[in-house]
Formats: structure tokens, sequence, C-alpha cells
């Protein structure tokens, strides 16, 4: 569990990471309600946002140890690629984890409403991971860690406004619908719908399995081990 | 005036950066695309399509980023990589970095309208003003320059003064009320208003367009005052920098 | 060696179009959104597949997953495309013939489903075969490299038994001729030098005058043997030095202005044997691809070492490859521990040099 604990730290060294890290979630709380569109506080709607920027500024820490040449000297150490692999990704679960509680359960205290909390953060976990396993396959295309990331910004923001985050399915088009589903970000939206009006269970089910396929999907192609 | 010989690798400099033309031309072409097909047939109150309002939002906000560019020459050229090369240089370095700055600008004001011509040649908007809308977005795009050549100026750390232009960027895009509505009170209004450049602009262009040219004048002369205060501020502090 | 289509990316390229087929055909269609699980399940597979080898019964699962979703949508009819093409690209393609079925069971008119179903077979069975074959040529390549490698290894010994075997002619030349020495020569001088010690000691003068014409005697045959085993000693045909001052004498094409200088005597026969080759080689050249008209051939035998130089007047084309001929005479160079070094800046120049053993 070592390189847990170091990529838990190393997260949390510089000033602009924990600012980023620790600020943004709380920010999130208090931001205000909307009027008619999202049922959701914007902070609560916009959250996914969050969580895909956190997901790739994580992420960050294997493209440098890529550029630095210490993905290199694992593969002599007497440690597999997979144990790296892992227990990165399991630090930053562990970030994103406490990230959706803060944002929960400050919501709660500030007394935003939150229609099914529970479900809310059950939701926020599972975009989470996708959003984890789509940032670790974006890395893994680029050798340059910033312009891995302000290509992926602008990704974000395309994925976000075609998911339907952003504004509402209902004003799109039906083709711009359709291909909003393919879009990991449609289900997130889904999910967030569900959390205010949804009735059964087995639809949330349902919208959680399917960010769990992408995230396997994913996590599959961004596994393979590049040395650069 | 050897600074003027040095004028075309600047310019071929700002072509071919690819990463800079993929954020601030590819990606709003794309985002203009997606929000007319989005936004298609939709009219406001007043009968005008919806998306002529938006598209003259994400053209006058992406000119907040478009000094990025200027920032970075500057930092390579003035302050890290290139440093020494210039110092021994027998040129005027004040006026290489206005030049850079100068360019900068024009070229973000290009791309600008590239994405003008682009919505209303492509998209099929129409742009009721090009002129005005033009001298907007060069406010815009001169503005987002001194700015950003302020940061780096006067943040030591380069890392530090590129999240704060892009802060610059985003921040003002939030204040004027574009992701969510901002509370209501009188500095958020302020800042909302009459104290952002983006919502100054947009007015501005606005107001031309209904023919309302006192108001439009008064909006796009505040952002021409904070350019020449900005401008003052930014010739002591790159003074102090560059020596 | 770089190749451009490696079947492995010919396959992955038809997994992702295939998969982009399904997702356009899903989208241009007008299914409910949760049918998009299937495609999502069709491309984990499909990455499982891109990153680990799964087995051939793997494609079982995309059937199965595709089955469940037969009453909803016609994607998933025509999502078998993928189990064929796995199979047909494992080699199986009579197994592949199985997904056929689903053109029987298909609630629309099947006869686009045919077209792509039979597309993935043959796509599949192309890149089966492209696979194969590339197999095959892998093998034959690393065959002939193995080949190539042996008859390297047997040049070096063949070049290293030259060199011990003209050695071993030596010492036994140096032998015989110590041999002759000691049984013609020896003997006689030996006798002389007795005589004349006895002629100290005669006082007869008949005696004495005897001896000394046996001393005489005896002196003058081992004169005549001296020099008849100097005379069948020295070979005929020019050597050493010699040989390549009568080979540069004797090229006619341009002139060539020869020069020696050094001990040239400490240099062994089989270096001469290189040179010699080195020098013909370059004269080869010259005549062959050169516009020179004068060369020069310097031998200079300086310190530890023996040097050739063969420059030109000639203007060389550049970038090209040395012959055969030049390589040899390099790895021959090598392997005798010198070096040989081509340059062509300014005419043509080639540099042999060798190193000298040192006297035993």
């Amino acid at each position: 569990m070592t390189i847990f604990y170091f990529t838990l730290k190393r997260s949390f060294g510089s000033l602009t990471n924990l600012i980023f890290l620790t600020l943004a979630p709380i920010a999130c709380i208090f931001f205000p309600a909307g009027e008619a569109w999202p049922a959701l506080p914007y902070g609560y709607q916009y959250f996914g946002i969050i969580i895909l920027f956190v997901a790739i500024r994580l992420t960050q820490i294997i493209i440098e140890d890529r550029a630095r040449g210490v993905i290199k000297r694992l593969s002599v150490a007497p440690i597999r690629y997979f144990h790296y692999l892992s227990q990165n990704l399991f630090a930053y679960f562990v970030i994103l984890i406490l990230q959706c509680a803060i944002v929960i359960v400050g919501g709660l205290l500030r007394g935003q409403e939150l229609y099914q909390p529970f479900a809310l953060f059950t939701l926020y976990l599972s975009f989470s991971f996708t959003a984890l396993a789509i940032a670790l396959a974006w890395i893994s295309i680029f050798r340059n860690k910033d312009i891995a990331f302000l290509v992926y910004m602008s990704l974000i923001f395309l994925m976000v406004l075609m998911g339907g985050i952003m504004m509402p399915l209902e004003m799109f088009p039906d083709l711009m619908k359709r291909i909003a589903v393919i879009l990991p970000t449609f289900w997130f939206a889904e999910g967030l719908n569900w959390v205010v009006y949804g009735r059964q269970t087995s639809n949330f089910m349902l919208i959680n399995g399917v960010l769990w396929l992408y995230t396997l999907v994913f996590l599959v192609l961004g596994s393979t081990r590049k040395m650069q | 005036m050897r600074v003027l010989s040095t004028t075309k690798f600047t310019m071929l400099r700002l072509v071919r950066n690819y990463i800079g033309l993929l954020l601030l031309l590819i990606v709003p072409i794309v985002m203009l695309t997606i929000f007319s097909l989005i936004l298609s047939g939709m009219t406001n109150e007043e009968g005008n399509p919806y998306f002529n309002e938006t598209a003259l939002t994400m053209v006058l906000t992406f000119q907040l980023f478009g000094g990025s560019s200027v920032m970075h020459y500057l930092n390579y050229d003035l302050f890290t990589l290139n440093r020494e090369r210039m110092f021994v240089a027998p040129f005027n370095r004040t006026m290489y970095a206005l030049s850079i700055m100068i360019f900068g600008s024009i070229f973000s004001v290009l791309l600008g309208i590239v994405l003008m011509i682009y919505s209303q040649y492509v998209l099929g908007m129409v742009w009721n003003n090009w002129a005005w809308t033009i001298y907007l977005i060069t406010l815009m795009s001169v503005l987002s320059s001194i700015v950003c050549v302020i940061f780096t100026c006067v943040v030591k750390k380069f890392k530090l003064a590129g999240r704060l232009s892009e802060i610059y960027g985003v921040g003002f895009v939030m204040l004027a009320g574009l992701f969510f509505p901002m509370p209501q009170n009188a500095v958020f209004d302020f800042l909302g208003s009459y104290g952002n450049p983006l919502t100054l602009s947009i007015g501005a262009v606005r107001a031309g367009g209904n023919g309302n040219w006192a108001e439009a004048w008064l909006q796009a002369n505040i952002v021409l005052a904070a350019i020449v205060t900005l401008f003052l501020v930014m010739i002591v502090v790159g003074r102090k920098r560059l020596k | 060696m770089k190749s451009y289509m490696e079947p492995a990316r010919f396959v992955n390229g038809w997994r992702l179009l295939n998969l982009g087929f399904l997702t356009y055909y899903w989208i241009s269609g007008e299914f409910a959104a949760y049918d998009f699980i299937l495609l999502l399940f069709l491309i984990l597979l499909t990455s499982l597949r891109w990153r680990f080898n799964l087995p051939a019964w793997s494609v079982a699962l995309d059937a199965f997953v595709c089955f469940l979703y037969f009453p909803y949508h016609a994607v998933s009819y025509y999502g078998l495309a993928l189990p064929i093409f796995e199979l047909a690209q494992r080699g199986k393609w009579l197994f592949a013939l199985l997904f056929f079925i689903g053109l029987f069971v298909a609630p629309f008119p099947s006869a686009w489903l045919f077209c792509y179903f039979v597309l993935a077979l043959f796509v599949g069975f192309f890149s089966y075969a492209y696979s194969l074959n590339q197999q095959q040529y892998k093998e034959e390549a690393d065959e002939q490299r193995k080949a190539r490698y042996e008859l390297e290894r047997v040049k070096i010994d063949l070049l290293a038994a030259q060199q011990s075997v003209a050695q071993q002619a030596e010492l036994m030349e140096r032998y015989r001729m110590a041999r002759q020495l000691h049984d013609h020569l020896g003997h006689d001088l030996t006798g002389a030098a007795l005589a004349l010690q006895a002629h100290e000691y005669v006082e007869e003068p008949d005696e004495a005058h005897k001896l000394l014409q046996e001393v005489k005697r005896r002196l003058k045959r081992s004169t005549l043997n001296l020099r008849e085993t100097v005379h069948n000693a020295t070979p005929i045909a020019p050597i050493g030095v010699e040989n390549l001052e009568y080979v540069a004498l004797y090229f006619q094409q341009v002139s060539i202005s020869f020069r020696k200088s050094g001990d040239l005597l400490r240099v062994a026969a089989y270096h001469w044997g290189l040179l010699e080759a080195c020098l013909k080689e370059a004269l080869t050249n010259i005549a062959r691809h050169s516009d020179a008209t004068k060369a020069e051939v310097k031998v200079e035998a300086a310190g530890s070492i023996i040097r050739l130089l063969v420059q030109d007047n000639g203007t060389v084309r550049q970038s090209q490859q040395p012959g055969s001929g030049l390589r040899s005479l390099k790895m021959r160079a090598r392997s005798l521990g010198g070096s040989l070094s081509v340059s062509g800046d300014n005419g043509f120049l080639l540099v042999c040099v060798l190193p000298l053993r040192e006297e035993e």
C-alpha cells in the first residue's frame, strides 16, 4: 500500500491541487438553486463537471510518472504494473469519495433540496469511477500532460454540453438527443433526473450499471502500460 | 526598427501553435455548430433567433482567453527560454514585447472574425453590424492581452500567472451569469453588468444592434477606459520587470 | 523491418468499424435509450479482445447478449457480425456459419443483414489468411537470418584459420632452413674450423698444406651450399611489398605513384595478403567507377602498425553503399585487429591500418 499512501500525499502535495481538490466541492455547496431548470441546485447539477476535471487532474500523476521515467523504473522494481495502477486508482477513488461525501453532507447541513441524498451520493460515486476511467484512457494517448489537460478540457465542455448536463435534453433536436445517449454524461444527467423524479429503483440501478460498463470499457482501454 | 523584422516570425509562431488553434478556433467552431443545432428554430421574445445571442456571447467569450499565447511567448522570450539571447540581441525589448502583444491581439481578433464568418456563412446567422462587432472584439482581445501581460509581469511563478489568466477568463464568464444566475447583491450586480468586460461588450453590440448608440458607446468606452488604465499599469509593471 | 499494416491493426480497425456501424445504426434507428446497453456490452467485449487474447469460445458471450436483445431491436441481429468475424479471424469459419441462422429468425427483410454477415465472414477469413501468411514469412525471414549469421561465423573462422596457417607455414619454412643449414653447412664449417685449429699444432709443412687444402675445399663446398640454400629459399614470384609495387606498376588505366617507407620486413605474409587484396580492390574500383586520372599508393610501416593508403583525384558519387568486396575486406581487416576505412570527401580514399605483431 506504499504507492497508495504516496499517491494520496502527492495528490495533496501542491498548493494548487489542494485548493482545487478541497475548495471545488465546497464551492459547489453554495451555488444557488435554479428556477425552472435544473431541479437540483446548480452546484449539484454541475458537480459532474467538477468530477470530470478532478479526475483528469488526479490522473496527471500517472502521466507525470511516465514522462519522468518512473514507470520504466517500476518495470524493473519487484512490483507489477497492475499494483501500481490499482493503488493509484484506489487513492484517486478515495479522494473522489471524500469529495462526494463532502458535497452531499454539506448540502444536507446547509439545507439544499437534494430529494434523495443517498441515491445522489451513489450516482456521484458511479460517475466518479467513470470519469476516472475516461481520464485514464485519455492520458494513455498523450505524452505531454499540459496538452492532454487542455484538449481534455475542451472535450469535457463538448461532452457536458451534448450530454445534457448544461442544458436540458428536451431542448435538443431528435438527432442530438440520440447522439447524447452515447456519452456517459447523458447517463449522469439521466441519473440526476431520476434522483428528482424517479420512482422505479430498477431504472436507477440500470443507470448506474451503464456507468459501470463505461468504467470497465475505459479501464480496459486505459490500463495498457505505456513506456513512452 | 529591427523589431519589425521579427513580426513575421511572431505571426508564424501564432499560426503554427496548433494546440492554441485547437482551443481557440476548432473548439468554438464545434461549439457554435452544436449550439446552432440545438437552438435551431428557437426565438426569443423579440422574435430574434436565440442562436444570435449565443454566437455573440461565444465569440466574445473566447476573446477572454486570447491573451494566453501572448503570455506564453513573453514568458519564453523575455523571462525563461530565450532570455539571454534576447538580452544580447541589439533591439529594444520593450518594443519587442509590445509587438508580440499587438500581434497576439490581432491574431485573436482574426480568429474572432473567422468565427463570425463561419457563423454567418455556414450556420446562417446574420451579424447586424460587422464593424461594430469587430471593434468590440478588438477591445476584448487587447484587454485580454494587457491583463495577461500584467499577470506575467507581476507574478513570479509563470504557472500561477497562467492559472490567474484562466481564472480571469472563467471568472468573468461566471460573473456574467452564463453558467448560472449569480446571487443578487450589489457586488455581484456590479460585476455582472458594468464591472464585467464580457457583459459590457455583449451589451454594447446588443445596444448597437437595437440602434441605441448612446448606450452602445457608453459601454464600449468603459471597456476602452479599462484598457487605457490597465495599459498604464502594464507599462509601469512591465518596465520594472524588464529591467 | 517496418511494416505499416500489421494484421493486428487490420483486425482492430475492422472491429472499430463494426462498432462504429452499429452505433450509427443505433443512432439512426428508433430505439430506446436503454437498448444502448447492448452496444456497451459489445464495446466492452471488443475492448477486452483488443487488450487481451480472449479464447475463441468468448464469442458465445457476444452471441448471448445479442440473443437477449433479439426481441427488442434490429441492432442485435447486426451485432452477430462481431462473433462471425472473431471466429473467422481465428480460422474457425465453419462455426461462424452457425450464426447465419440469425438471418432466418430476423423479423425484417434480411438481404442487407446477409450482405453484412458475408462481409464480416470474408474480412475475418481474409485477416486470418493474412496473419497466417505473415507468420510464415516471419519464420522464413528468421531462418534466413540464422543462415546468414552462421555463414558470417564460418567466414570469421576461415579467416582465423588462414592466419594460423600462414604462421605455421612460416615456422615450418624456418625450421626447414635451419635444418638445411645445420645438415649441410654446419658439418663442413665445423670440420673446417677443426682443421684450422689442428693446423696450428702441425709442424710438418706437407701435412699443414694438406690440412689447408682440406679447409679450403670444405669452405668452398659450404659457400656453394650456402648459395644453394639461399637460392632455394628465395622465391621466384615477387612477395611482400614488391608484389604491391608490381601490382601498381602493371596497372594501366591511371598513372600511379607508389611510395613505401619504414621497416617493411617486419610485416607478416598474411598482412601482405590482405594489403594486396585491398590494393587490388581499390584499383579495380578506380578503374570501374571513377573518372580519376591519377592515383597515389603509399605503404608505411611505422611503430607497431602498417598502413596502406590509396587516394585518387576522381569525383565520387555520394550515397553509395560499400560493395561486397569492400565489406568483406573490412571484415578481414577487423579479424586481424586492424581497420579499413573509405572516404569519398576529396576523391576516393582508402586507408587500411593493421597492427604489427611484436617480435616474439
